[in-house]
């Protein structure tokens, strides 16, 4: 990521969203800024480590959410300015400080940033991180632009020093990952020495009087946001159709209405901040028209809202007719479009319409019959590969229907073919550990299959230790694989605890599993996932072991963080004297079963072939084939 | 893409076989393809192979029972001779399961180079038997003495028989292992099996699955290795265990509720279609009863008596008739059984 800090004020740039909302962070003050890894929010508080230098700043990689907003409402009490990152399920792990906080309030300005993700592209879930704006009664701001991005940030730090409170700004994948011109401002000079006095408390009793206060806080930074004037409408003075919208359903109402020619028909009110609900500006314009279409990402937050509002005002407005989630003319599941968009103001408007071209989507659809099926999958040389492999091999062996608790990180894939369908459940961060946990107490009951919990290295710092704690405590019978490939590597491959790297390239203090295990008084054992053969004994005699839990530590750098640092020292190669191909006794089994992309199979020659292309010389495929035809030989020394 | 044909080899002989729990754990799946797995005395097949001609289901002797009808020859099969036989090393005293006899004719095959390598049972990891390949005398004694739980060992049979080599092999295995073995060498689709040689088939007293068995011996304190393990003739009705220098006796009851189901249908007492049968000697402690089946078999004990490597007797008339009868009763008990399946 670029450094933010070394940009010239005046001089227009092409910046991505996320950059964006770190150079906002940086005009804004920030002093501190923490995160954890989530996309589409990592490139903010990368940004902000590779700036942190050049702008006297700390950023700093925490082990979950919650530290993160945590570490920036201890910068905001001692009055310096600070910062949180995350994606929406971040904001979950985050929720009860954040609900704590808006009530204890906050001195130095504090903004949360959730980078939403509609579609779930690199999610987990789809979730509209806005309720926690309702939730917790705070101002919600939400860009459309990185120029907006750039300003919004600066604003909210005023804000939050204005009202004593959290700001949150919401972005979008579609957003944060969008480059645009951006003029930058100038930079502030340092922040105060921070200062806690200890006259000054921060906590949230008596609740009725903080809670009274809080509620003041959101209608004063309405007052304030109002002033601002950055809610604006745009077009007719009576349109027949009014649209609010807000984020980038912004931009795509703007480009609906023009690629449907309706500008003299159709208004736009846009919504930059959405909570409190600008109230006076809404009733307005719900007076200057009869139609209305709330155009917003995911879930109905607006919509309720300016519902309410026509609600309580009917009686003064007249009957109006409203459009969108409810009436099935805008989704609330996956992300919206301008498509999306100029569909539902056609069908309100009475307009000739066509999303796709006949035509067009006739040669689509002929394309994708000539496209090869492609699953997400897990990359040539992946450890993971390797251990899900061992993980099937052995379940199927112990024969008792074992059960794979999963977790977040790419480890998630063994969901699909690329993991052999191991996983059988997962859901949130560490969330893996917390129902292995209760499988493994369901002995008494007659439950008599084996459990398997797996996390990463980096999840099992952000998340896992509660419920592996739970499990010790309560001896909860299962086995806990940490597949630790010594990266964060679904999100970029930032530092962790396990790394020791701090953010900002300091060395830290590497906090180990195996420390934590011994902490625990666990069982535990290190195996190289690359030696199948061991790992399965292994894992094998910790399942037949029984009793409490007992960790295997999967330990296996991430294929590509190999690569950067050399590779593997072999290459590879299929004897096609050797290997099987179809015959019984094989059957393509590396090619159909194993499955590495790495390995091929030539049709021609009814033989498996390597592609060298691809091929990282990991060398797990020669211990799965049944010949012996895969072959290793130490790779030539680069000419 | 088609999806595999519903009649594949490896779906036959998971839905009929594995899946059922009627494995045997002979191992004849084994070795052959890396869709069959082995460990800890269990097979699995954790991925569809796809192939409908496939060894595996083609070997099994549970998926392709023989039939429980009574041989011409009579209740134990064709037998050209009938012996009372112990071996005379001192080296096999304390290892060998009864009179040494196996253990001998196997290391005599060897050193004379009938076969170049011989595959037997011998106890594995976590007190589970495995097939081991030996080469040597001293291999063959480390296999000595029975062991009664499913090992797998043809799967090493046809790991030899799968490696560039021209020597002929043995096989010591169970009556459902050497029915296996004789379907590889009559097996089209597998002319490496040409190279098994000489096959010595043991008495079946009983066949346990290996992590039912230990769990049985850890429920009656025994949690060490098992240094030998037998069947004394009826009314005993015990099983004997000698474990960490202790004696054990456990019912035999209990030990007969962990029998592997896929047992019932098995006609075949005494490895009818073996080289040479040999097993316990009802009354005579130390000898094995001997039955020689073929030419091969002949020469083998004749060159193993004529070095003085064994001492040979006559089988008594009495013996040879009360293991008919035994031979009979289990023919008549899987005759019922492949009648009611």
């Amino acid at each position: 990521m670029p450094d933010v800090s070394a940009l010239t004020p005046g001089a227009k740039v092409l910046l991505q969203g996320n950059e964006a909302i770190a150079r906002g962070a940086l005009e804004g003050g920030v002093s501190l800024a923490a995160a954890y890894p989530g996309n589409p929010s990592s490139e903010i508080l990368q940004t902000l480590a590779e700036s942190a230098e050049g702008a006297g700043i700390y950023a700093e990689w925490s082990t979950n959410e919650k530290v993160a907003l945590e570490s920036a409402a201890a910068a905001s009490f001692a009055g310096l300015r600070a910062m949180a990152s995350m994606k929406q399920n971040g904001v979950n792990v985050a929720l009860d400080f954040i609900c704590n906080l808006t009530i204890s309030g906050s001195q130095g300005g504090i903004v949360l940033v959730t980078c939403d993700d509609p579609s779930g592209v690199s999610s987990t879930n789809e979730q509209d991180a806005r309720f926690v704006a309702r939730t917790a009664v705070l101002p919600l701001l939400e860009p459309a632009t990185p120029a907006e991005c750039l300003a919004m940030m600066r604003l909210a730090f005023d804000l939050s020093e204005q009202i004593g409170n959290l700001v949150v700004l919401r972005s979008l994948s579609r957003l944060s990952h969008t480059r645009a011109g951006v003029v930058p401002g100038p930079l502030p000079p340092a922040g105060p020495k921070p200062y806690w006095d200890p006259k000054q408390a921060w906590f949230t009793i008596p609740v009725v009087p903080r809670h009274q206060a809080m509620l003041d806080k959101l209608a004063k930074a309405g007052e304030i946001l109002g002033a601002a004037g950055l809610n604006r409408y745009d077009g007719p003075e009576e349109p027949e159709l009014l649209v609010i919208a807000s984020g980038s359903a912004r931009l795509y109402a703007d480009e609906a209405r023009r690629m449907l020619g309706a500008g003299e028909r159709v208004g736009i009110l846009h919504l930059a901040w959405t909570w409190p609900l600008d109230k006076e500006l809404v009733l307005k314009h719900l007076a200057a028209t009869d139609k209305v279409l709330i155009a917003e990402e995911l879930d109905p937050f607006v919509d309720t809202a300016v519902k309410s509002l026509y609600a309580a005002n009917a009686a003064e407005l007249g009957i109006k007719h409203f459009f969108g989630q409810d009436s099935g003319h805008t989704p609330c599941i996956g992300e919206l479009s301008p498509g999306k968009l100029a569909t539902a103001l056609a069908g309100i408007l009475g307009l000739p319409w066509q999303e796709v071209d006949p035509d067009y989507a006739q040669r689509l659809e002929t394309a994708l019959t000539l496209a090869a099926p492609r699953e997400v999958g897990f990359c040539p040389g992946c450890p993971h590969r390797a251990s899900y492999w061992s993980m099937k091999q052995v379940l199927a062996a112990d024969g008792r229907e074992g059960i794979v608790s999963g977790d977040i990180g790419c480890y998630t894939l063994g969901v699909l073919s690329t993991g052999f369908k191991r996983v059988n459940a997962v859901h949130c961060m560490g969330s893996g550990l917390g129902v292995a946990s209760g499988l493994g107490k369901l002995r008494d009951r007659g439950f008599d299959q084996p459990v398997i919990s797996v996390v990463g290295d980096s999840t099992f710092f952000h998340a896992a230790l509660p419920g592996l704690v739970n499990a010790r405590w309560n001896n909860s019978d299962y086995v806990l694989v940490v597949l630790d490939n010594s990266a964060t590597a679904m999100t970029g491959f930032q530092p962790h605890p396990g790394t020791g790297q701090t953010a900002m390239g300091q060395p830290g203090t590497p906090v180990d599993v195996e420390q934590v295990c011994r902490g625990l008084g666990l069982p535990h054992a290190v195996v190289d996932p690359y030696d199948l053969a061991a790992t399965q004994e292994a894992l094998y005699d910790a399942l037949q072991q029984g009793g409490g839990v007992r960790v295997l530590i999967f330990r296996r750098l991430c294929a590509l963080v190999q690569g950067k640092q050399g590779g593997h020292p072999h290459s590879i190669s299929v004897d096609p004297e050797i290997c099987r191909g179809e015959d019984c006794g094989c059957n393509r089994y590396c090619t159909r079963v194993f499955r590495c992309p790495g390995l091929v199979f030539d049709e021609d020659s009814g033989r498996a072939r390597v592609d060298e292309v691809v091929c990282v010389g990991c060398g797990v495929c020669a211990q799965v084939c049944p010949a012996g035809a895969i072959k290793l030989s130490p790779k030539e020394a680069a000419a | 893409m088609s999806s595999p044909a519903p009649a594949a080899s490896l779906d036959r002989l998971v839905s009929q076989v594995i899946s059922p729990g009627l494995c045997v754990a002979c191992g004849a799946c084994l070795g052959l393809c890396p869709h069959l797995l082995f460990l800890d005395g269990q097979v699995a097949a954790p991925d569809p192979c796809g192939l409908e001609q496939g060894r595996c289901a083609q070997l099994c002797p549970v998926a392709n029972r023989p039939p429980a009808t009574e041989p011409a020859e009579g209740p134990l099969g064709r037998v050209k001779t009938a012996y009372a036989a112990r071996a005379k090393a001192a080296d096999l005293e304390g290892k060998a399961q009864y009179g040494g006899v196996v253990s001998t004719l196997a290391a005599l095959a060897l050193s004379e180079g009938l076969v170049g390598e011989a595959v037997l049972t011998a106890q594995g990891p976590r007190g589970v038997p495995q097939g081991v390949r030996a080469t040597s005398r001293e291999d063959i004694l480390e296999a000595a003495g029975s062991i009664y739980a499913g090992a797998g060992t043809l799967g090493l049979l046809n790991q030899a028989l799968s490696e560039k080599a021209d020597h002929p092999l043995a096989l010591v295995g169970l009556p459902c292992q050497i029915l296996a073995a004789s379907r590889m060498k009559g097996h089209e689709k597998y002319p490496d099996a040409e190279r098994i040689g000489l096959s010595i088939g043991l008495f079946c007293t009983m066949n346990l699955p290996g992590r039912g068995l230990r769990a049985l011996l850890k429920e009656n304190g025994i949690s060490g290795p098992v240094e030998r393990s037998d069947f004394p003739p009826p009314p005993a009705g015990i099983f004997q265990v000698w474990s960490g220098g202790e004696y054990y006796e456990l019912p035999l009851e209990q030990v007969r509720e962990l029998r592997y189901p896929g047992c019932a249908g098995c006609p075949d007492l005494t490895a009818e279609g073996a080289d040479i049968s040999v097993g316990a000697c009802e009354g005579r402690e130390g000898w094995n009863t001997v039955l020689v089946r073929s030419g091969p078999g002949e020469a083998l004990i004749n060159l193993a008596a004529n070095l003085e490597l064994i001492e040979l007797e006559p089988a008594a008339a009495e013996s040879l008739e009360h293991l008919g009868s035994a031979a009979t009763a289990k023919r008549t008990r899987a005759a019922e059984e492949q009648n009611s399946a």
